[in-house]
């Protein structure tokens, strides 16, 4: 079974009780360095050596995601985790030659976890807009936007029709930023807008009537709405408009470089569109892909 | 998704969080007596020292202290994480934060062991680990079962808060399902699994309370 | 190490205590004995000595410095100035106005010369009534199992608590406790055994059984100094009676001289008006 990614070694069983019994965070750390080959290959401790990362064949390529984010990541109905743009990451490292590791993460770690080196990117329909500065992305592969989504019976048409509604959305998402930015003062009309600590849980809300909207991704929106064609409706307005890339730890653009290649490739071989295709019915378009065209 | 694979799911996250349980109780249950001791030490500095130390792990979050547990290394050390520190800082992190309630437990239960006990022991000669080995602790033991106990019973629950490094266990599981399947059935056995697992150690500390009922003071 | 130093601690005390015996040294000697608490003194220059076989009795009313000095003898209070020693094994002398102890070991070694029955009795708990009184000579002295539990179930028989072995101290009687107390420190073949008030906490016909105990324990010639309320029984079994008041000792002799005959105003003021 993939989900637990962790195996525990007899070594790192015993490493760690030392480092208990030390109760520093220096051991805490010579412990972290001394147990690399803890349910992950060995090749892990050759890039622990530097910051940079450059593309080797062989090399570890582990993919961080939001476990709870379909169509991008997600358990798929065999129990693998699946998605869109983990079949995107898993071709790229079939053709380079890397070792595909999916490594599902809680979002709000995704920093700490690209900057501590245990995971190689970020790929989980990430958007670029507003995180320019602080990471180093792939070029643009997906167009996306953020958009409302509301119960099919509210009554809600409009951005308008939001006033002293509550609204809620992912926290650190690219729905908050943008209400909380551009759309400030949209937001500002609304009765609250909260965070939930993913998707899910927030349509749960929605659909039990504890609030009045989720502002998500368009990809998100129409998941759900593919589920549940007759709970939901979409809004027209949209929030804004944005783009989709691989984000890498900053400076590793030879990486990230390699990663844009790739999917030209595949985009020019016809493999995207094929896996829009599979991924139709859960809101992915090939007329959104926009990398190469 | 099959009830078979959604329960094969479960029950793979549930022996992560089972592992999680095993380990912290074999590194937490002795490191808590230590802690007790030199909590108690007539060292002042190694006694202020557990003092401290028994307060941030009690005053900050448990998840807290595994992200600063696990990002540390790089933040502080500049040490390069990898896909096995997580599973290392999860452990550590629980070891470290139940010692320090444990010692506390233990504390209490040691302060509450009469002087005449101590006495009886110094007159007959023995040592001050003989008697802490031999006359204490089991008596601690006794006093004690009820607060480690409810403890216990948390720590089960308390495993679900690894996944906020990353290290995915039942509940996160569970929430994995939930998310692609639209289905609430996961949560409802993942429920289960933690009701069941812990009426499982109810019952065992209900019977090692009886086994030590044959006396009172 | 110590186990064999312990293994040998029987035979070597029988020598001690026949050399003793010989030499005429008592077998415990306090000197100049005295000891505050913060600012209240509560010893105040005592000497006592107890010779081999002797059974001293230490009267007085509460308050009085009877049961300091028990704890001082026993090494669980330290004493301000003074000298204490078991049968010349020096365990603390004076230093100018000073009491200075001796070394881990002595004072290791000194603990084994004595037994102490306590008032409450302080048993194990969580032990039964073998366990009680074997433990101390196997883990501390290092005896075997076989030896000790042996020896445990004649003092159980001497007692009079056949059929208790296996109880734990909460399925008995205070009586019944108090006497496993004292075979507890009798497995330890003290050469003077101390009793704090043994039946203060028993009511008359719980008392009668453990002081028939004692009164066994005296015609074997036990070396023993009990403090006690119980002036009846002081004189009965005492071959000396101290009585001590505000942290001195007024007046000691024979039973009959100090209960019967006592020259001291304050010894008769204390047996006129009661015990305590």
């Amino acid at each position: 079974m993939r989900l637990t990614t962790t195996n525990v070694t007899r070594r790192s069983a015993i490493t760690m009780l030392g480092g208990a019994a030390m109760l520093g965070l220096a051991a805490c750390g010579s412990t972290s360095g001394g147990s690399s080959s803890a349910g992950s290959d060995a090749a892990t401790t050759e890039s622990a050596s530097s910051d940079q990362l450059e593309p080797t064949s062989g090399m570890d390529f582990v993919v961080g995601f939001d476990q709870e984010y379909p169509p991008y990541g997600y358990v798929g109905d065999d129990g693998e985790y699946t998605g869109f743009d983990l079949d995107l990451a898993q071709r790229v490292c079939e053709i380079q030659g890397w070792n595909y590791q999916p490594n599902p993460i809680d979002w709000d770690a995704k920093d700490g976890e690209l900057n501590g080196g245990s995971i190689t990117c970020i790929w989980n329909g990430f958007t670029v807009e507003g995180r320019e500065n602080d990471y180093t992305f792939s070029d643009p592969y997906m167009l996306n936007a953020q958009v409302i989504v509301v119960k099919a019976d509210s009554g809600i048409k409009s951005f308008g029709d939001l006033a002293g509604k509550t609204v809620i959305t992912q926290a650190d998402s690219a729905a908050l930023e943008v209400l909380q930015g551009d759309q400030a003062d949209l937001a500002a009309t609304f009765a609250s807008l909260d965070t939930r600590a993913d998707y899910n849980t927030a349509f749960m809300e929605l659909e039990s009537g504890a609030v009045d909207a989720v502002a998500c991704d368009l990809s998100i929106a129409a998941y759900q709405l593919a589920q549940k064609p007759d709970t939901y409706v979409q809004l027209d307005d949209e929030l804004s408009s944005e783009h989709y890339a691989v984000g890498f730890k900053k400076g590793n653009t030879d990486l990230a470089k390699a990663v844009t290649d790739t999917l030209k490739q595949m985009d020019s071989d016809g493999e995207v569109e094929k896996l829009c295709e599979k991924y139709s019915d859960q809101g992915i378009s090939y007329s959104n892909w926009c990398l190469g065209k | 998704m099959t009830i078979q694979t959604m329960l094969s799911m479960l029950f793979g996250g549930f022996q992560t969080s089972l592992a999680i349980f095993a380990l912290t109780l074999v590194g937490a249950l002795p490191l808590g007596v230590l802690v007790a001791l030199a909590r108690q030490s007539r060292i002042k500095p190694l006694a202020w020292l557990m003092r401290i130390y028994i307060s941030i792990m009690r005053g900050t979050p448990l998840m807290l202290q595994m992200f600063a547990i696990y990002f540390a290394p790089y933040y502080v050390f500049g040490i390069q994480l990898n896909p096995g520190s997580k599973w290392t800082a999860v452990v550590v992190a629980f070891i470290i934060n139940y010692a320090a309630y444990f010692a506390e437990i233990y504390r209490s239960g040691i302060q509450s062991i009469p002087r005449g006990q101590y006495e009886a022991a110094e007159v007959l000669g023995y040592t001050g680990s003989q008697t802490f080995v031999r006359i204490v602790l089991p008596q601690v033991v006794k006093r004690i079962l009820p607060a480690m106990g409810n403890e216990v019973i948390t720590l089960i629950k308390d495993t679900s808060l690894a996944f906020s490094i990353g290290v995915a266990e039942m509940f996160s599981t569970a929430r994995a399902i939930v998310a692609s399947q639209v289905t609430m059935l996961p949560f409802l056995f993942a429920a289960g699994i933690y009701w069941v697992s812990n009426f499982v150690i109810e019952s065992l500390l209900a019977a090692l309370e009886h086994r030590l009922d044959y006396y009172h003071e | 190490m110590r186990a064999n130093a312990a293994q040998q601690a029987g035979p070597a005390d029988a020598a001690a205590k026949g050399q003793g015996a010989a030499d005429g040294l008592p077998v415990v000697s306090l000197c100049h004995v005295r000891k505050s608490f913060g600012e209240v003194p509560v010893l105040r220059d005592i000497t006592l000595e107890v010779q081999r076989g002797e059974v001293v009795a230490i009267i007085g009313a509460s308050g009085g410095g009877k049961s300091t000095l028990l704890r001082c003898a026993t090494l669980l209070e330290r004493m301000d100035a003074g000298s204490l020693s078991y049968a010349g094994l020096e365990v603390a002398r004076d230093e100018g106005g000073r009491a200075a102890y001796a070394d881990k070991a002595t004072v290791r070694e000194a603990r084994s010369r004595f037994g102490l029955v306590f008032q409450g009795y302080n048993l194990f708990p969580h032990w039964d009534v073998m366990r009680n009184i074997c433990d101390a000579p196997e883990t501390v002295q290092g005896r075997p199992k076989e030896e000790a539990e042996a020896e445990a179930r004649e003092l159980v028989r001497r007692m009079g608590l056949e059929g208790c072995e296996r109880k734990v101290p909460c399925e008995l009687s205070g009586g019944q406790q108090q006497r496993v107390s004292i075979a507890r420190a009798l497995a330890m073949h003290p050469d003077v055994l101390y009793f704090d008030e043994p039946t203060s906490a028993l009511d008359p016909q719980l008392t009668s059984e453990v002081l028939k105990v004692i009164r066994g324990l005296a015609e074997e010639h036990m070396t023993m100094v009990i403090v006690t309320h119980e002036m009846a029984f002081a004189r009965d079994v005492a071959d000396r009676v101290v009585f001590m008041d505000e942290g001195r000792i007024v007046e000691e002799g024979t039973p009959e001289q100090v209960l019967v005959h006592p020259t001291q105003e304050r010894t008769r003021a204390f047996l006129a008006h009661g015990k305590d």
